[in-house]
């Protein structure tokens, strides 16, 4: 479905990915973990056309797109959740929401709308609020209804989790599982390594701009150098 | 004061302001939307000054038509300007000085241009509207009326389009986060080219009105400009409503100001409360209220 093959971006003079190789099945979870400055941001950048690659290629379904704008992604089906949410704050929750779907028609992005809002059924009371005025967490909501309403075959989440409370982590990650098993792919990226790799299908771990490990979510748990750096597990003395 | 003369000096403070109004509400349109400091944007009411003196004068077309004409043509060249030289500067990482930079040469082409084609000397353009309205003891051209009519015309027709419209809401998204607004499928690009050339129509609009009371000449869009930044100051940088609110505030102080001091003063005056205002509210008298 999505394939980031070698690429590489720069921002100025600086290379901030180097030959990153990632790729999303249909229907997959999949993590990007890395800590901070590793890159993570940028490689869903990349792939949303929000960053443009100096080389390597992204592609859809077998499209190339790195040398098309970031508009033509929610036509094709990939829609993006920016990180810390970056809702329009001074329009209202509705306009927000109904915004998600600026390249599909009224009587679709109705329907959309609708389903949107049976899973997420608790942003229903503010939907006339503005929505800078929301807390964090339902910010986040709105943040998601608004990347489901381009109708997406893969939604990615620029770190879903970042800024909120335990409970609303837990809020979050079950209405991910649930997207997830209506058969929308997720490309997500987060710097937990628990967090990432728990629910995923797949991860990636990011360092320095590079794809340093890669395998199945189990995998990546288990891993004795993510063991070691990220879960704080020592291994027992031989 | 006697009663007469307030109500005339308010009117034309509203007068004066309607026009501040008119350019200043463009600027911050702008300014909101792509954060763009637009200095070339006095030089296009330049331009639309000489457009409706070629059209309703030399080519002698019906007032409406020159109007249209006049509006359509610079709201293309503003359109034209954006894409030929802001757009690629934007393109790149640290683009803010070089727009500046580029705006700035931009309006000093413009003017060279404008005494190469047009010279130098000052021309008028006749009233559109003739005679007198009086009410009461109150008189009034109903060339000044129409101004502050056709002002809060426009300026209302744009206060819809902006809140009312599905252009509207793609601006304000766009002004509001254009990353996100791109995430969404809102070509950002072309909403700021739209942008561009509404505000270059607001300001043509300014020209139309102003040019039978002023004379058309290259640096007529130099003071405004300078009004016009000052009410965008005022108003909160980038709220076109409170660029709309400011302008008329603006028009009233210089208005009043002339009735108490000789008018060489009025600029001292609006300015002084400009300073005031920056050092009592930073963030102007409306901010947070932007597209």
């Amino acid at each position: 479905m999505l394939q980031l093959e070698r690429v590489n971006v720069h921002y100025g003079a600086t290379r901030v990915l180097w030959d990153v190789s990632i790729s999303v099945g249909a229907g997959e979870m999949v993590a990007v973990m890395g800590p901070n400055g590793s890159g993570k941001s940028t490689v869903l950048k990349a792939a949303m056309g929000l960053k443009k690659p100096s080389s390597g290629v992204v592609s859809l379904n077998g499209e190339e797109l790195q040398a098309k704008p970031a508009t033509v992604r929610p036509q094709r089906g990939m829609s993006i959740v920016l990180e810390r949410r970056r809702l329009f704050p001074r329009m209202s929750v509705e306009e927000n929401i109904m915004l998600g779907a600026y390249v599909r028609k009224a009587a679709e992005a109705r329907e959309t709308y609708d389903w949107v809002l049976e899973i997420l059924p608790e942003i229903k009371p503010h939907l006339q609020a503005t929505a800078g005025r929301l807390s964090g967490g339902q910010q986040q909501m709105v943040a998601i209804a608004r990347g489901l309403m381009a109708d997406p075959k893969i939604l990615l989440m620029d770190e879903p989790f970042l800024g909120l409370s335990p409970a609303m982590v837990k809020n979050v990650l079950a209405i991910m599982k649930t997207i997830n098993e209506r058969g929308v792919a997720i490309l997500f990226n987060e710097q937990n390594a628990k967090l990432s790799f728990a629910v995923s299908h797949r991860g990636y771990l990011l360092e320095s701009g590079r794809v340093v490990l890669s395998g199945s979510g189990e995998e990546m748990l288990e891993h004795p150098e993510v063991k070691r750096v990220y879960l704080g597990v020592r291994e027992a003395a031989a | 004061m006697s009663g007469t003369h307030l109500i005339e000096t308010v009117i034309n403070g509203l007068i004066s302001g309607s026009i501040y109004a008119l350019i200043g509400s463009g600027l911050a349109l702008i300014y909101g939307t792509t954060r763009v400091l637009n200095f070339a944007h006095g030089e296009l009411l330049m331009l639309a000054g000489y457009f409706i003196l070629l059209f309703a004068v030399t080519l002698g077309w019906p007032v409406i038509l020159a109007a249209i004409a006049t509006i359509v043509l610079v709201m293309v060249l503003g359109a034209l300007l954006q894409r030929v030289t802001i757009a690629p500067l934007m393109k790149r990482e640290d683009w803010a000085f070089s727009v500046i930079a580029a705006t700035i040469g931009l309006s000093i082409f413009l003017q060279s241009g404008a005494q190469l084609i047009w010279g130098e000397q000052y021309q008028g353009v006749p009233y559109f509207f003739h005679g007198v309205a009086v009410i009461g003891e109150v008189r009034m051209p109903w060339q000044r009326i129409a101004i502050l009519v056709v002002a809060l015309g426009v300026m209302g027709i744009c206060g819809l389009i902006l809140y009312r419209t599905k252009l509207g809401r793609i601006v304000r998204a766009t002004a509001q986060d254009a990353e996100a607004a791109l995430a969404v499928g809102i070509p950002a690009g072309r909403v700021h080219t739209i942008v561009f050339a509404i505000s270059a129509g607001l300001a043509g609009t300014g020209a139309i009105l102003l040019s039978p009371l002023i004379t058309v000449n290259p640096w007529m869009g130099v003071s405004y400009l300078l009004k016009g930044f000052a009410v965008v100051i005022l108003g909160g940088l980038g709220s076109f409503g409170g660029a709309v609110a400011a302008g008329f505030l603006l028009g009233l102080i210089e208005s009043v100001s002339v009735a108490f001091v000789p008018s060489e003063w009025s600029n001292v005056i609006a300015f002084a409360f400009l300073i005031a205002v920056i050092t009592a509210r930073p963030e102007g008298l409306f901010a947070g209220r932007g597209a």
